[in-house]
């Protein structure tokens, strides 16, 4: 490993060559909206550990007050703007405070509740620096898939309230229990699995809706490679549901558990699917 | 100065113990040969023999520590080894290369000197072939390098000792364990200054309180790296040679000090503070210090 060259030879180990590996590949697959690969960590931990009040063992444990001390991707999103084309554009990628909050181990608040502001509050200050350089906000969120508390709306309101770019939540997973609590979330763009659950197309129809959708189209838990024209049956069958609404069409969910070269033909041809259905 | 509340422990090569509470056993002094790559075996015989006098004095163990860079010298170094170390005196092999590290293994094995090495050292940049290598020939003992580049602070070391900061598929100490690998020291993980590089010093207590495994670090790096010591070169050699008593003022156990040549500097040092720890130890918490203990060789 290049890092440890670094170590031994007291120079910096830069991780920008693992960031550019990532965007490249995007790029290079016709993605619009590039984001910064998410390679330095899980994407809980790229925040608790840069947060104050949080450490990392084998899970994230809470044990202090958490408190944000500085820019955490900041710097990667800058880099990546030097990386692709300027017609395309960069995503923020945030990891929601529920999910920070249910995937750590709480030794210091005992409320749920507070942590998770706690987290927001923080997360809104990265959301402030972040919408400088992007061009659009996403917050993970999966644990809402499973439940959201009555204090979600609010809790993700902390974030997007005032940020002057498109936010958008994404929450994988098998989200038909809470769709119309996640229909209220105060964001411009729902991103969901539609194509690890496509019963979520009849269970939204039950709904009237505003907002923006992403359409999930291609797996990201299984090394199966979807062709051109399955995606694009599967954007048809959305367009059926959302019509004009869907906005961005995405795997489902991160890559990071794919081989990378199965990655990378799943978003090339997520990408000429997208080109067929709504022209290049 | 303190005691742990983890039990903590000590392990042997070829009767020199290195690790407990602070007191206990004197520090134990690894004293680096060939850095440069090219071996000058004749300085470097009266190097060591200078260095295990001094050692002898004080009652610190010395350990030397070969730098092994190209492979076509792995065979005169380890023919250097065998003759000029005394009889089952134990050493430590310094290798960054991960082919070189397969080959030595392979060499120690054919030579009988596993049970006297100290490998230095399993990181997260482990291949799967030195694992292979270390499954079949495994050394005594291994340094592992608590380096973690996500977090250099004593967090991040505890975390990829843990579990691998995700560069790893398992905790260091995990993959050591599973190696066979069953005396274990940490390495802190000393970086350049300007890069956390008081952290390594301060990890030492925490590693020990997490584990109560044998912990320390080559401190002396920082002190290389440190540029601005060049405008105080009479002092620079003492400088050197004084940061290591950081190690067992914070607990530690062995200090990887720099170039042999330093002996004569460090090894005094270390015994003072081994001294100076060993006073207060006894006398607060009752801890004795062994017979080799610079403070019963000494006084």
């Amino acid at each position: 490993m290049d890092v440890m060259k670094g170590y031994f030879n007291q120079t910096d180990s830069s991780w920008n060559k693992y960031i550019a590996s990532a965007v490249n590949d995007m790029v290079e697959a016709g993605v619009e909206i590039i984001s910064d690969g998410q390679t330095r960590d899980p994407f809980v931990n790229i925040f608790t550990r840069k947060l104050k009040g949080c450490r990392i063992r084998d899970r994230t444990e809470v044990i202090g007050k958490v408190e944000y001390t500085g820019p955490i991707t900041v710097e990667d999103q800058k880099y990546v703007r030097t990386l692709v084309p300027k017609n395309r554009q960069l995503i923020g990628l945030l990891t929601g405070p529920y999910t920070l909050t249910k995937s750590s181990v709480d030794l210091f608040y005992n409320d749920e509740k507070e942590l998770a502001f706690d987290f927001a509050y923080a997360l809104k200050q990265e959301a402030q620096l972040l919408q400088k350089y992007v061009d659009i906000l996403s917050i993970d969120e999966p644990f809402f898939s499973m439940c959201v508390p009555d204090y979600g709306k609010e809790l993700i309101n902390t974030i997007t309230k005032d940020i002057s770019c498109p936010t958008r939540l994404h929450t994988c997973g098998d989200i038909s229990n809470v769709i119309p609590e996640i229909l209220e979330m105060p964001v411009d763009i729902l991103s969901h699995e539609f194509k690890a659950s496509p019963k979520l197309f009849d269970s939204f129809k039950q709904y009237n809706f505003t907002k923006n959708i992403c359409l999930g189209s291609v797996r990201s838990d299984n090394v199966r490679i979807e062709t051109v024209d399955e995606i694009v049956n599967h954007i048809k069958n959305g367009i059926d549901v959302f019509g004009d609404k869907i906005s961005q069409l995405a795997p489902d969910c991160g890559l990071r558990m794919l081989p990378r070269d199965v990655a990378f033909q799943k978003l090339k041809n997520l990408v000429k699917a997208g080109e067929k259905v709504y022209g290049g | 100065m303190f005691s742990f509340t983890k039990e903590q422990k000590v392990f042997d090569i070829s009767g020199i113990r290195i690790g407990g509470q602070p007191g206990v056993y004197p520090t134990v002094l690894f004293g680096g040969l060939f850095f440069k790559g090219e071996p000058n075996f004749s300085e470097a015989k009266k190097q060591i023999k200078n260095m295990l006098d001094i050692s002898n004095k004080t009652g610190n163990p010395a350990i030397p520590d070969f730098f092994i860079k190209k492979e076509q010298h792995i065979e005169e170094i380890i023919n250097f080894i065998e003759k000029t170390l005394p009889k089952n005196h134990p050493f430590s092999i310094d290798i960054i290369e991960p082919s070189l590290k397969i080959k030595i293994l392979e060499c120690l094995d054919e030579r009988n000197l596993l049970p006297r090495t100290v490998y230095n050292s399993i990181h997260v940049g482990i291949t799967d072939e030195e694992r292979k290598a270390l499954k079949k020939y495994t050394p005594e003992m291994a340094i592992i390098v608590a380096f973690n580049p996500k977090d250099k602070s004593p967090d991040g070391k505890i975390e990829v000792l843990q579990n691998g900061a995700n560069l790893t598929d398992a905790g260091l100490l995990d993959i050591a364990k599973n190696l066979g690998i069953k005396k274990i020291l940490i390495d802190t993980a000393a970086l350049a200054p300007g890069d956390n590089s008081g952290a390594a010093i301060a990890a030492i207590p925490v590693v020990k309180e997490e584990y109560g495994l044998p912990a320390g670090c080559a401190i002396h790096n920082v002190v290389e790296k440190s540029k601005w010591l060049v405008n105080f070169e009479s002092a620079k050699k003492s400088v050197d040679a004084s940061s290591n008593v950081n190690i067992p003022l914070f607990g530690g156990n062995f200090a990887i000090f720099g170039p042999i040549e330093n002996s004569e500097l460090v090894f005094p040092i270390i015994a003072w503070q081994d001294i100076l720890i060993s006073e207060y130890t006894e006398n607060y918490f009752g801890i004795n210090p062994v017979a080799s203990h610079p403070r019963r060789k000494l006084f």
